[in-house]
């Protein structure tokens, strides 16, 4: 389809009032509310959407069956799926004017949701998130209570622009936001952030050991340096609670003992 | 209760602290996976805040670092549920500094060594209460599929019933934790002084760990090599700060 034709389709649709783009992004917000193992956030889908097709479907009946059809298996990274629902909305606005089938929507869902899953948790669970963390609390000792501020701003900073930017453009675009967030480069960001973030790590294993040695308890700073470099190794085969009364015990016993 | 010891206010400021640490607890619960994901129940930000709320912002962010670092690698990805980490801060925090503020030590590392011994399997229980949860919301989602289908167009409202059980579950187990601070400030006020000292060594070795899980958290092959670079930056900083003061 020509950009012209596009436009001229579009302007016979009906559209979405700003409010009620507004109020579907709100929702969008808790999209996981009702998270579960069979649909998982089909229902936050459904419930994104529905001031969207309040305006579009005044028909009680029709409603309730675009409400059925996105209480389908819906999976996505919660962040990018704004992406999704801003061009869910603009593939019912074209539903609801009988120029495309309802199972577009359901096709446009299931191909994008998956590929977006993957991009959001690399990015925002296993990079952004821990590389914010750690700048914050390497920067602890310097900013005191202002670490926290450091950490909202760079990780909401990132993900609130993004999700804006992903809603807005899949109104916009539609499936044409694949190619959008192809050009993003963010393979590229987030191995960035994951070198940054283990610098950062490793910064605060040796402030952790210069603390405990301070002051001249040598003691302190051997056993705090070879427990980071046995627990790197071993955590794997421990779990997290299991090593952390291990480390509480040996701080324990050898605490008061050698200390 | 006469016995124990109990926050500056008496009773009546042990209860507020409990009304205080169930509100953010529940809040917590809730913007941890269902509403809003700004990180503000990530406990580098929820332990401060409800520290601040509850007296001592300082001994919040002392505890709530740590506990971030520990939890650092914990990725809900899917079905895959990790411990829940939103949940042992809300509780450490919520034990850890009125036991503080009722013992008259303040938050400090024996106390904050002794609150995370007593309540770190809080952390499994979360995940397990998250679990039950979604199973019920499996029923709502069942419910509002059901309403839909009879033509009821507002069926997706149910979706926000879901934030309820996260909510109450989290608020009753943070009150609780106040509730119990004055039996852990009783605690602190009869630790001999040798076992303090184990205690706060343990509180070093918890750090280790938390600076230990912060580099398996990144799941790069290159993590180990970088993270040593930046330890070695940071120690070659200090030795050159030392000999210049000297």
């Amino acid at each position: 389809m020509s950009a012209g034709q596009a436009a001229a389709l579009s302007a016979r649709h009906r559209r979405v009032s700003p409010l009620a783009l507004a109020r579907v992004f709100w929702r969008s917000l808790f999209l996981q509310a009702t998270w579960n193992p069979q649909g998982m956030q089909n229902l936050g889908f459904a419930y994104a959407l529905s001031p969207a097709l309040e305006e579009l479907y005044p028909d009680p009946v029709r409603r309730a069956q675009a409400v059925h059809r996105h209480l389908e298996f819906f999976n996505c990274h919660p962040y990018l799926a704004a992406g999704i629902i801003g061009g869910a909305v603009e593939l019912e606005e074209r539903i609801a004017a009988n120029a495309a089938p309802p199972g577009s929507v359901s096709q446009f869902k299931r191909a994008l949701g998956p590929p977006f899953a993957a991009v959001g948790d690399g990015f925002f669970w296993l990079a952004l998130r821990p590389a914010a963390a750690l700048a914050a609390a390497v920067l602890e000792p310097l900013l005191g209570l202002g670490c926290v501020l450091v950490f909202l701003l760079l990780y909401n900073g990132v993900h609130l622009s993004a999700r804006l930017w992903l809603f807005a453009r899949g109104y916009q675009l539609g499936e044409g936001l694949i190619a959008e967030v192809g050009r993003a480069q963010v393979p590229t960001s987030t191995g960035l952030l994951k070198a940054c973030g283990a610098v950062l790590a490793g910064a605060l294993s040796a402030r952790a050991v210069l603390l405990a040695g301070l002051p001249h308890r040598p003691w302190h700073a051997l056993l705090v340096g070879c427990t980071i470099v046995a627990a790197v190794a071993l955590l794997p085969r421990l779990r997290l609670w299991i090593a952390l009364y291990i480390a509480l015990g040996l701080g324990l016993a050898l605490g008061s003992t050698l200390f | 209760m006469s016995s124990l010891p109990l926050p500056p206010g008496g009773p009546p400021h042990l209860f507020t602290l409990t009304v205080i640490a169930a509100l953010f607890g529940g809040f917590a619960a809730i913007e941890r996976k269902g509403a809003l994901q700004l990180m503000l129940s990530r406990p580098i930000v929820l332990a401060p805040l409800l520290g601040w709320a509850l007296g001592d912002a300082q001994g919040g962010l002392m505890l709530g670092v740590p506990l971030e670092l520990l939890f650092l690698g914990g990725v809900n990805l899917g079905g895959n549920l990790p411990d829940n980490e939103t949940l042992l801060a809300g509780a450490v925090t919520s034990m850890v500094v009125p036991a503080g503020l009722a013992s008259g030590f303040g938050t400090e590392p024996v106390l904050a060594a002794l609150g995370l011994a007593l309540l770190a399997p809080l952390a499994v229980l979360g995940r397990r209460l998250e679990g039950a949860s979604e199973r019920r919301n499996g029923e709502l989602a069942a419910l509002a599929l059901a309403r839909a289908g009879r033509g009821d167009a507002s069926a997706a409202g149910l979706n926000l019933s879901g934030l309820v059980l996260p909510f109450l579950s989290a608020s009753a187990i943070c009150a609780l934790c106040v509730l119990l601070s004055p039996l852990l400030a009783a605690v602190r006020i009869r630790c001999p002084v040798r076992l303090a000292l184990g205690l706060e060594g343990g509180w070093h070795v918890i750090w280790a760990l938390a600076a230990a899980t912060a580099i398996r958290a990144i799941r790069d092959p290159r993590a180990p090599l970088l993270a040593a670079l930046g330890a070695l930056a940071v120690a070659a900083t200090a030795l050159v700060v030392h000999l210049v003061s000297q």
